[in-house]
């Protein structure tokens, strides 16, 4: 536990998604070297579609016609056709589990960045007696999976009356995700200069507005990265709505996407549609916030 | 952890220890409720017999722990485990090493590979298991296509539904998406590599596994065995692919320790017995997680890159 503790997540993250890497290369090259170049990269366009390969093969069944799935179910880009993507929206309820991730990821989210930001303002820069316990109880999460705790969870929910409750599985999602997120946000107030809460300080303000006024605008590049990484976890998470919304209300695309491959995995067509509707979110949010994404996940390395 | 705290003034400390109280009340409200008390409860729950009704379970010492050693169905699924853990780690990390160090120098495009090669990490699992079920489909499968137009037909065969190659089509498909992750974090950290170095090597006349080996490892070994942990320890507790792949099944050919616990716990009313299963799981975890960690700080510490 010490040791995760002691680690900052800093080294590997701070160039993490930048564009350009490094110096540029020497204009004039000699034909061997620009052979070498040239081969390298077409290797690296192959692997690159080897490894996206799944997810044309998704978007290619996808969008076919429903004879040409019958008949031709995987070969690439036959057919065209929206026919897959309305059955799977309106008779394999995938709208209804659309908005149901939305309501599952976004408050946890939210919940996690607030107050993964407030505790590792605490725990990086106001020091009380009892702090240390506290700190290592919260970060104990990063060594113990969700597995362990899992069972037990389900029944003390029950009784709390918040299974099948949006409520009770967004407080659970939040709580998975606040070790890594204190942890994290507690590197970024350390990193902060001491001077500037001094200054602040014989200026007259008080810690609340230090902490509001002086601190917070310089953590939200942290703040982002963590909101993006968390947000990606909680719409991915399988677990969590499987276990803890066993009633059906409030399926999200994960569990939705289970359930439909169990009753009608022969349905290829749909079946394509549904898996595309579940991970174009995720395809759209990565390509559009690349850097943030890389950030989040190359800290969460520390997670272990 | 409290520096530079030393000449504060007591109002000052008053304050702060008023606002840091007020800051993470929430927070260790959340912690406590839903993650300590139920791991607390964990540890009770493998004392006692619980089947999820009977509100008062009998204490029975440990039951659970004699049963689980001698329980037929355990060992099978732990050497599953041990195969997915060495599997699971070590594929990711040569393939993704691979593809760092053919990435290291590489400027254009730099940015469309790295999307490429790390989306399928971010993917949910279980759409990542609807489609490899299909690539591995006994008749009109991509994988089985392939190795028939290549000639190698005698090869293929339903990868999901054959108990000897189940668990390694399973694996196959872990390895894809976990391989973007390790490639990603293995090339931030070659940007540390001292580049004069691994030149002069060039000059010495040292081969490319040789600089690989003595020049470009060493300096990359924290985050090396960073990664390593993390996918390690991963692999003790894999459950969503597993679970959406083949349930376990064929005939219990897939079966880790987690699936078992899940279908113990929740299909067979062993409340009990299935949370003692999840809590060896990560009591055997723990270790290799803390050593890892310590061998990786004291690298750190060397201050052999990262």
């Amino acid at each position: 536990m010490t040791d995760t503790s002691r680690q900052t997540p800093t080294p590997v993250v701070r160039d993490a998604g930048r564009l350009d890497d490094g110096p540029r290369p020497d204009r004039v090259m000699s034909p061997k070297r620009r052979a070498l170049l040239g081969g390298k990269h077409l290797l690296l366009i192959v692997l690159s579609l080897l490894a996206l390969f799944p997810v044309i093969l998704t978007i290619s069944t996808a969008l076919k016609t429903d004879e040409d799935v019958r008949v031709n179910p995987f070969g690439l880009f036959s057919s065209f056709s929206f026919e897959n993507i309305v059955t799977a929206w309106t008779v394999g309820s995938f709208g209804d589990y659309v908005l149901n991730s939305f309501l599952l990821s976004v408050p946890s989210t939210a919940l996690v960045v607030v107050l993964s930001t407030m505790g590792g303002y605490t725990f990086a820069r106001l020091p009380f007696p009892g702090r240390s316990i506290c700190f290592y109880l919260v970060v104990l999460g990063l060594l113990v999976p969700f597995f362990t705790y899992m069972i037990p969870l389900y029944f003390q929910l029950r009784s709390m009356a918040l299974l099948d409750s949006l409520v009770g599985t967004n407080l659970v999602l939040a709580t998975t995700g606040l070790s890594f997120g204190t942890f994290f946000m507690r590197a970024f107030f350390s990193d902060l200069p001491t001077e500037l809460e001094q200054a602040a300080r014989v200026d007259g303000a008080s810690e609340w507005q230090i902490f509001l006024r002086v601190m917070l605008p310089l953590v939200t590049s942290g703040m982002g990265a963590l909101a993006v990484f968390t947000f990606l976890q909680n719409w991915n998470n399988f677990l969590v709505p499987l276990l803890y919304l066993p009633g059906g209300s409030y399926r999200p695309l994960t569990t939705g996407l289970y359930l439909f491959l169990g009753g009608r995995s022969i349905d290829i067509g749909p079946l394509a549609a549904g898996t595309l509707i579940t991970i174009v979110p995720i395809i759209i949010l990565f390509v559009a916030l690349q850097r943030q994404v890389t950030e989040g996940f190359l800290s969460g390395a520390v997670k272990g | 952890m409290s520096r530079a705290n030393a000449h504060v003034p007591p109002a000052t400390r008053r304050a702060q220890t008023r606002l840091g109280i007020a800051l993470i009340v929430p927070l260790m409200a959340l912690v406590v409720i839903f993650f300590l008390f139920p791991l607390v409860n964990a540890i009770y729950y493998a004392f006692v017999d619980f089947n999820g009704i009977n509100l008062k379970p009998p204490f029975i010492g440990l039951g659970n722990f004699t049963e689980l050693a001698q329980d037929p169905a355990v060992w099978p699924a732990l050497k599953n485990n041990v195969i997915w853990i060495i599997i699971g780690t070590a594929a990711p990390l040569v393939i993704g090493l691979a593809l760092a160090l053919l990435m290291w120098k590489v400027q254009r495009g730099s940015l469309a590979y790295r999307v490429a090669f790390f989306l399928p990490y971010i993917l949910p699992q279980v759409a990542i298991g609807v489609v490899w079920s299909w690539i591995y489909d006994p008749t009109r499968g991509w994988l089985n296509q392939v190795l028939q137009a290549v000639g190698l037909g005698r090869l293929a065969g339903g990868w999901l539904g054959n108990p000897s190659t189940a668990l390694y089509a399973v694996l196959g498909t872990a390895v894809w998406a976990t391989t973007g992750f390790v490639f990603l974090i293995l090339l931030s950290a070659l940007r540390n590599v001292d580049a004069e170095l691994v030149d002069a090597s060039m000059i010495d006349g040292a081969n490319a596994l040789q600089r690989v080996w003595h020049i470009v490892l060493p300096q990359i070994m924290p985050v090396f065995l960073m990664v390593t942990t993390i996918t390690l320890v991963g692999g003790f507790s894999v459950f969503d692919i597993i679970f959406v792949m083949t349930g376990g099944g064929p005939a219990g050919a897939t079966e880790v320790l987690g699936t078992y616990a899940y279908s113990s716990a929740f299909q067979l009313n062993r409340i009990s017995y299935g949370t003692t299963l999840a809590l060896v799981i990560t009591v055997l975890a723990i270790p290799f997680t803390v050593a890892l960690n310590r061998l990786q700080r004291r690298l750190s510490l060397q201050g052999t890159g990262a």
